[in-house]
């Protein structure tokens, strides 16, 4: 069990959505902040500075929950895949993986918040579509590796 | 609009992370279909924001910071498919997305820091090649 459990986590999350378009008239999504830090990296107008507070924002709910539970050493370990690899593996697994991430993410327009949680809610066609296209991917790719790898992940 | 939105990302990475879901063992596990944590979290926010979404418009609602509420929605296009196909298969590898890799970071562990880095470049990199310079 953890420290909040999905049913009270869940709907607060569906609330800070609809929060987002009640106060703000804005969709809420993580992506957005990447690709207004990589417009800033590439000196472009930073045209929504709102986005990368929320991701600072993000980050500061992270420290309050380690502050306020602790961090589990199975999380701070990175799971059963920190476990089956050395860090030189597992760190460049996961600059690749987050590679992909955020370039699917991009070419999408969205991630798990933006289309999954925000475009569902909104039951925009494309974030629907996106969202049932990444979840049926990640579910096939996670099968495959458990195949692959002989049940270890 | 800048405090609101730190206040809304503050709360959203606190339950992100108290809910378990920066635990890489409870995401692959629910992508096995194994654990039903991840689809009940997003399956019960969805439920709350749909409704709550469809009752603002029905009313008209008129935001306090952006005037008349419109939500924006599209409509499907081919890098829907395209995109969600690559963002699957490196959420699979990884575990994580762009905002559990930022509540990860403000927990104190570095490996969301390395997603978060990667994630800035997958950006970076279908920005200069892919997009057309005038986005």
């Amino acid at each position: 069990m953890f420290p909040i459990p999905w049913y009270v986590a869940g709907p607060l999350m569906g609330l800070v959505v609809l929060a987002t378009y009640a106060v703000m008239n804005r969709s809420l999504g993580a992506l957005g902040s990447y690709a207004q830090i990589v417009d800033f990296l590439r000196r472009k107008p930073v045209k929504e500075i709102w986005r990368i507070w929320y991701l600072v924002g993000v980050i500061l709910g992270g420290a309050g929950a380690a502050w306020l539970f602790g961090v589990p050493a199975e999380v701070a370990s990175y799971g059963k895949l920190g476990e089956l690899l050395g860090n030189p593996a597992l760190l460049t697994l996961l600059l690749l993986g987050g590679g992909c991430i955020g370039f699917g993410a991009r070419w999408m327009g969205g991630c798990t918040s933006g289309h999954g949680l925000c475009g569902v809610s909104a039951r925009s066609p494309g974030s629907l579509v996106a969202t049932a296209t990444f979840m049926m991917t990640a579910i096939a790719v996670t099968l495959l590796i458990h195949e692959i790898t002989g049940g270890l992940l | 609009m800048k405090t609101i939105s730190l206040g809304f990302g503050t709360v959203f990475g606190f339950l992100l992370a108290g809910a378990g879901l920066m635990n890489y063992n409870v995401i692959h596990e629910g992508l096995l279909l194994r654990n039903a944590t991840m689809f009940l979290i997003m399956g019960s926010a969805v439920a709350v924001a749909a409704v709550g979404i469809w009752l603002l418009e029905r009313f008209r609602w008129v935001t306090p910071l952006q005037g008349m509420l419109k939500v924006k929605r599209i409509s499907i296009n081919k890098k829907h498919i395209y995109g969600a196909v690559i963002f699957g298969i490196g959420w699979a590898i990884t575990g994580n997305c762009p905002a559990v890799s930022a509540a990860m970071l403000g927990s104190g562990i570095g490996y969301g820091a390395v997603v978060m880095a990667g994630i800035v470049l997958g950006v970076l990199i279908f920005d200069i090649k892919i997009r057309k310079r005038s986005v």
